[in-house]
């Protein structure tokens, strides 16, 4: 039967952007359904930010349409639907072309050897938790895809630092060499590297970021312009749309104000049909009206519309796991004041990290975790304007006084934060809930609680933090209240990827065990998510998931093309 | 540039190392020039909100492509050292009359405009270039299709001097002390090749010509694709009362009588001049600590030349950048109805440091203090904030030195 497409893209964030780029590339003819509106210009987006008063990470996105219409949990703060008795989900996304990516960091870490064998590496222990499993892939399988994404989106590290880190070696250099640390960050590496806490060494890291530091891809480097979240003005720091932009540059079509209402399965249980409803003011020219069909299927919607969904289409869940296992990571912010001036308030919000302390024996008792060092001072809690109320308002300086009081106090903030991987635990799940969105469509119920595992990986971040502050000349930093931590907006879980159909929703190639051609890109697919930030594993995972479906199809990929 | 095709002499090879080194500089200067002509403010009219985003853009842009070409003197220096010579850091001030090199472009001191693009543009030209930048006709465009195209390529003055790296035996060549090489630890510039042998000298010429001049080929990634796509949005953002550069004066100078030739016109306006030679004085001395500590070597001494380039790299955003775009704020005088006055980057006549640590270190501190005095003496006229704050950032320096 003839279909409308070969390959039908739900949503254009990285994942979904980067398959559908691909595929276009081998000559598929690609349809990308994207909820959110048309994005308006850069400029626009950056004028918008500069002129809100509060402003918030969707203050860049308001556009009253889509926000109405593909509400999203940036947009409408109640949009989760949160059980009796649980504190919100705190991760959120944005529902546009180009995905969350647009007011992400930019960080891009690889997960580590262990952390594809977390259960073979450390389980068997009375209090570890069991929701830990092996991937069906290892690093091994996955680093030529790392590889390979690194070099599309773009990313800047220095090999020297991330060579063989807890002996997951690199086959190829960065694209790009490192965003030269801060001059905060060379302070704190000469007073940390080498000193030892808990039997682990501190070294400072460059962090590795999908942010140019020279000219490539046609987007210019980073001018430091301080404000990558909620949006890079200039275009240095990567993001989903650029793969958008490049898959319909190689022939897909963009149909955006389209929202996914229904997949519908045939009787052989593959999946063709894709219904959708569109809003607003659309050129319907050359667009099919709902249904559209194609011979391939590609979920990216992220973690949450992903499984949401597959739930609303009775769709991928002979196993029943469809939903659970969703993940964050903890994250956690403290505050205190060096000894000596770092000049806070230059340069992107992050350059450097420490990793010492995501791997480990101890990962047998209580989670891993990432630290960064932040050149944003005490931005997250006001500063420098509340350190100006506060001046002017309790302290009645004023002028030159005020000048030079605001300067001390500033110049010597520090934030350290930490982002603790999360163990996956089948209470934490999305569901449906009974609550309906403008369209009708059903919203989701987010149930999520940090496991005790992870806590207890919160309590040794936290305590490791301190022990930097008091090494960097704080005795007494913000550590927050005790057990308390933020989304770090790393949603992840809700379709694992397993070998056994029975306990997993997409095998290792991101297909679905129960409908053939169904694929599902993203972090919804991962099954354990260590500590890193999880965007360039699922980069990784979905170049490696185009070329399978390539290969599947009969294209010509990109190792044929070369031979 | 030399006739010669290959290069077989240890001095010969110094002697285009030198030219190299002089063309790195030279170019640098240039676009920091164009750079701190980019207006900043909406208050100095001429470009809307949307405007005003891409010409910061631009302006970021710029200072980048300026940084790599500091990155490529560094990298010059080193192979220089690496061969028993010294690091050389002279050029003749601006401008530079488009025969003195055989790139057949003058250097000079001019604003952002597309007459500046055009001579960017030709300074990082590859050797081929793709057809569909249709170059004649953006010229053209822009308003500059008079003169006739016509230029010799820096990729070929780096082809003669990667044949002396190749030609000349190796153990005979590598006569610098491994610790006189200068690296990323030392003095913070990013993907500084430590050049010990002929491997190592190959790969800080790959990289010189990979990011910017004298690349064999046409690629969005350099300079040259970077200074294209300027020139189109340029000539797209045309119009409409669009202005985004300040109206500064072309080669400017603090004096007329300041040293190594250059026809340069002096500022009129007495106080803009002041401040345009302690911008020189600043620039000097930066230049004199950086080339001091790539000369010597680091052994014992590893403390004060991490000292002098962080300081030397300080004085660049914090002092030379705030007075470079102040200036241009400032009326040149009288003598330049509506121009406004710019940096000379003269090069002030003055010694080399001494090889001995402590001297050097003397002759810096009693310079930087006596440039701090002079900066708080012009801290009490009207100037631009600016032009004020680089002042109060040099007595920082001078003072913390």
């Amino acid at each position: 039967m003839k279909r409308d497409f070969d390959v039908i893209v739900i949503g254009s964030g990285v994942a979904g952007a980067m398959a559908a780029y691909r595929l276009a590339k081998l000559k598929a003819h690609v349809l990308i359904l994207e909820a959110g509106n048309h994005n308006p210009s850069r400029a626009e987006m950056v004028g918008a930010y500069a002129t809100a008063f509060p402003k918030s990470l969707h203050t860049p996105y308001v556009q009253i349409e889509s926000d109405t219409n593909a509400p999203s949990p940036d947009s409408s703060p109640n949009y989760y639907d949160t059980p009796e008795g649980f504190v919100k989900f705190r991760s959120t996304y944005e529902r546009r072309t180009g995905g969350a990516t647009w007011h992400w960091l930019g960080h891009t870490p690889r997960m580590l050897h262990s952390d594809f064998k977390m259960k073979s590496a450390y389980g068997g222990g009375p209090n570890f938790p069991d929701g830990f499993v092996d991937w069906p892939i290892s690093y091994d399988d996955l680093e030529p895809w790392y590889c390979e994404a690194e070099a599309e989106m773009g990313v800047a590290g220095s090999d020297a630092e991330w060579q063989n880190l807890f002996n997951s070696p690199r086959s190829k250099p960065f694209p790009m060499s490192m965003i030269w640390p801060s001059y905060s960050d060379r302070w704190i590496a000469e007073q940390l590297d080498g000193k030892e806490f808990e039997g682990l060494t501190y070294r400072v890291h460059s962090t590795p970021s999908a942010r140019n530091s020279s000219l490539y891809d046609n987007r210019p480097p980073c001018a430091g312009n301080s404000i990558c979240v909620p949006l890079c003005p200039i275009g240095a720091k990567y993001d989903g749309a650029v793969h958008v932009a490049k898959a319909v540059e190689n022939g897909a079509v963009l149909w955006e104000q389209a929202v996914v209402t229904r997949l519908e399965k045939d009787k052989d249980a593959s999946v063709h049909r894709v219904e959708f409803v569109t809003y607003g003011d659309i050129n319907r020219k050359n667009r099919t009206a709902s249904p559209v069909t194609a011979e391939v299927v590609i979920i990216a919607a992220n973690a949450i519309e992903t499984p949401k969904l597959l739930l609303i289409s009775e769709l991928a869940d002979k196993s029943g796991k469809v939903g659970f296992y969703l993940m964050d990571h903890l994250s956690k912010s403290t505050f205190g004041k060096a000894s000596e001036p770092l000049f806070p308030f230059r340069g992107p919000p992050s350059t450097s990290g420490i990793e010492s302390f995501r791997d480990g024996e101890f990962r047998r008792e209580y989670a891993g975790f990432r630290l960064s060092l932040n050149n944003d001072g005490w931005g997250r809690k006001g500063s420098p304007y509340a350190d100006i109320v506060d001046l002017v308002t309790n302290e009645r300086r004023i002028g030159t006084d005020l000048q030079q009081a605001l300067f001390d106090r500033v110049v010597r903030q520090l934030r350290l934060s930490c982002s603790v991987e999360v163990a996956p635990d089948s209470a934490n799940r999305v569901e449906l809930s009974s609550m309906k969105d403008a369209l009708g469509i059903l919203r989701p119920k987010v149930t999520f609680a940090a496991p005790q595992y992870s806590l207890k990986g919160l309590a040794h971040a936290t305590s490791t933090m301190k022990n930097m502050f008091e090494i960097l000349g704080e005795k007494n930093p913000d550590l927050g209240q005790e057990g308390a931590f933020d989304g770090a907006g790393h949603i992840m879980g809700t379709c694992r990827m397993g070998d056994d159909a029975t306990t997993s929703v997409v095998d290792a190639d991101c297909c679905s065990h129960d409908h053939h051609n169904l694929f599902i890109l993203g972090s919804a697919v991962f099954p354990t998510c260590g500590s890193p930030n999880p965007t360039l594993t699922l980069a990784a995972l979905a170049l490696r998931g185009a070329d399978h479906i390539a290969r599947r199809m009969g294209l010509k990929t990109a190792q044929v093309v070369q031979e | 540039m030399s006739d010669s095709k290959t290069i077989d002499t240890r001095s010969d090879l110094l002697k285009l190392l030198c030219e190299a080194a002089e063309l790195e500089h030279g170019i640098a200067c240039s676009y920091l020039y164009a750079g701190f002509s980019l207006k900043r403010d909406l208050a100095e009219g001429g470009m809307t909100w949307e405007q005003q985003q891409t010409v910061r853009r631009w302006a970021s842009q710029i200072y980048f492509i300026a940084s790599q070409e500091m990155l490529h003197l560094a990298l010059v220096w080193n192979m220089t050292t690496a061969i028993g010579g010294t690091p050389y850091y002279l050029r003749p001030n601006f401008p530079q009359p488009s025969r003195y090199y055989p790139l057949n472009v003058p250097i000079e001191l001019e604003p952002f405009g597309p007459k500046s693009l055009r001579r960017f543009i030709l300074y990082e030209h590859p050797e081929k270039v793709a057809p569909h930048r249709k170059l004649k006709s953006l010229f053209a465009l822009a308003g500059e299709d008079a003169e006739k195209i016509e230029f010799g390529s820096v990729g070929e003055l780096y082809g003669l001097i990667r044949s002396g790296f190749s030609n000349i035996p190796e153990k005979d060549l590598f006569i610098g002390s491994r610790t006189q090489q200068m690296t990323s630890e030392l003095v913070h510039f990013p993907d500084l090749v430590k050049v010990i042998d002929r491997a190592s000298a190959i790969a800080a010429i790959d990289e010189i010509t990979h990011q910017g001049e004298g690349i064999a080929h046409d690629r969005d990634n350099s300079h040259f694709g970077a200074f294209v796509a300027m020139l189109k949005d340029l000539v797209h953002t045309k119009g409409h009362g669009f202005s985004p550069a300040r109206p500064a004066m072309r080669n400017p100078a603090a004096r007329v009588d300041t040293s190594y030739g250059g026809k340069a016109k002096a500022i009129e306006n007495p106080i803009a001049g002041e401040i345009a030679g302690l911008f020189d004085s600043v620039y000097s001395l930066m230049l004199r600590m950086l080339a001091w500590s790539f000369e010597f070597d680091s052994a014992g001494v590893e403390d004060q030349l991490q000292r002098f380039c962080a300081v030397a790299i300080d004085l660049m955003p914090r002092v030379l950048l705030p007075l470079g775009e102040g200036l241009m704020l400032m009326p040149a005088g009288p003598k330049y109805p509506g121009k406004t006055a710019g940096p000379g980057f003269g090069l002030t006549r003055h010694v080399m440091l001494p090889p001995d640590a402590k001297n050097a270190r003397t002759l810096c501190h009693e310079r930087l203090q006596e440039l701090a005095s002079l900066a708080a003496i012009l801290l009490k006229e009207q100037l631009p904030d600016s032009v004020r704050n680089g002042c109060r950032h040099l007595q920082v320096i001078a003072n913390t030195f």
